[in-house]
């Protein structure tokens, strides 16, 4: 038999042994007698945590809301005030004032033949 | 099971006193498990709180009651292997802190049948805790769930939802290389020993 294997075999078992030895170092341990009232502490120190993020997320959402309100106020006020702006384009200003300057001069010129001297 | 399903089904609702009696039944149970998971006595307390926290406030997303066991230990699994890491960063590695005198010593303890004193207790802890040290935190809790708590591969493959195989093969790289660091300070010590 291989010396080598033999050790490894050995070894393997001194292993086991050593982990069994381990598990009983290492016994179930008794919870100390603040075990609850800690975990309590702690499930409601997190509980806080979570309640201030949430009281902190309603509030940027109530001031989210009240912004877009003010924002849509706004912009139905400037609304009202665009209805009272022509209507028209620049372009279409500029051509209206010209054809209203054209105008002024609308008349047809009227020039009288001149007289032919004889 | 250490309690029925209703108890657990009743804590998943959020009834205070079932969570209390569900933490009782099975705090002992767990607190051994992360000690020897850890090899920390002095931790296992912090450690076992964080399960039971993390029980509280992800009990909700267990599907059955009949999964409640596995899941559990998946926590506890979940919470050494956050400290083992956290331990890690913390120090350097415990390597060099592996003596073979220590190895021999915890060896030599290991095989006597008489009742261990807390010295030689302490000393199976630290060496243990130090071969474990050559694998990854992954591995040292996946191998010490199975060499020191005794789980099946098939609770194993509940516990991490992995087939079987994968982890037959995973665990044994990992107590290979935890057999070759314990050989390796087994020799070293004998030749030690012998030059004397």
């Amino acid at each position: 038999m291989d010396p080598q294997s033999h050790n490894t075999g050995s070894d393997e078992a001194r292993l086991d042994a050593l982990f069994q030895a381990y598990r009983a170092a290492c016994p179930d341990p008794e919870p100390s007698a603040n075990f609850m009232p800690l975990l309590w502490q702690g499930i409601e120190a997190r509980q806080n945590v979570s309640i201030v993020f949430s009281r902190l997320a309603r509030n940027l959402m109530t001031a989210a809301l009240a912004l877009s309100i003010l924002l849509g106020l706004v912009v139905s006020f400037s609304g009202s005030r665009v209805g009272q702006l022509p209507s028209e384009s620049y372009v279409e200003v500029l051509a209206d004032e010209h054809y209203s300057q054209t105008l002024d001069y609308d008349d047809p010129v009227h020039i009288s033949p001149a007289v032919e001297q004889r | 099971m250490l309690v029925d399903y209703e108890l657990i089904r009743r804590a998943r609702e959020g009834d205070g006193p079932a969570f209390n009696e569900l933490v009782a039944a099975y705090r002992k149970r767990i607190l051994g498990t992360i000690a020897r998971l850890i090899g920390r006595p002095e931790d296992v307390e912090d450690v076992g709180q964080e399960v039971f926290l993390r029980l509280y406030y992800s009990l909700d997303q267990l599907r059955s009651a009949e999964v409640f066991e596995p899941w559990l230990y998946r926590l506890t699994a979940n919470a050494a292997y956050d400290y083992l890491r956290k331990r890690r960063r913390r120090l350097e590695s415990r390597m060099a802190d592996l003596s073979e005198q220590q190895v021999v010593l915890a060896d030599a303890a290991a095989g006597e049948k008489v009742d261990r004193d807390e010295g030689q207790k302490k000393r199976i802890r630290e060496a243990v805790d130090a071969l474990l040290d050559r694998v990854s935190e992954e591995d040292r809790v996946l191998l010490t769930l199975k060499e020191v708590e005794g789980l099946s591969l098939k609770e194993l493959g509940e516990i991490y939802h992995v087939k079987e195989n994968a982890l037959k093969v995973r665990l044994f790289r990992a107590r290979q290389r935890v057999l070759k660091a314990f050989t390796a300070a087994r020799k070293t010590a004998a030749g030690v020993s012998s030059s004397r």
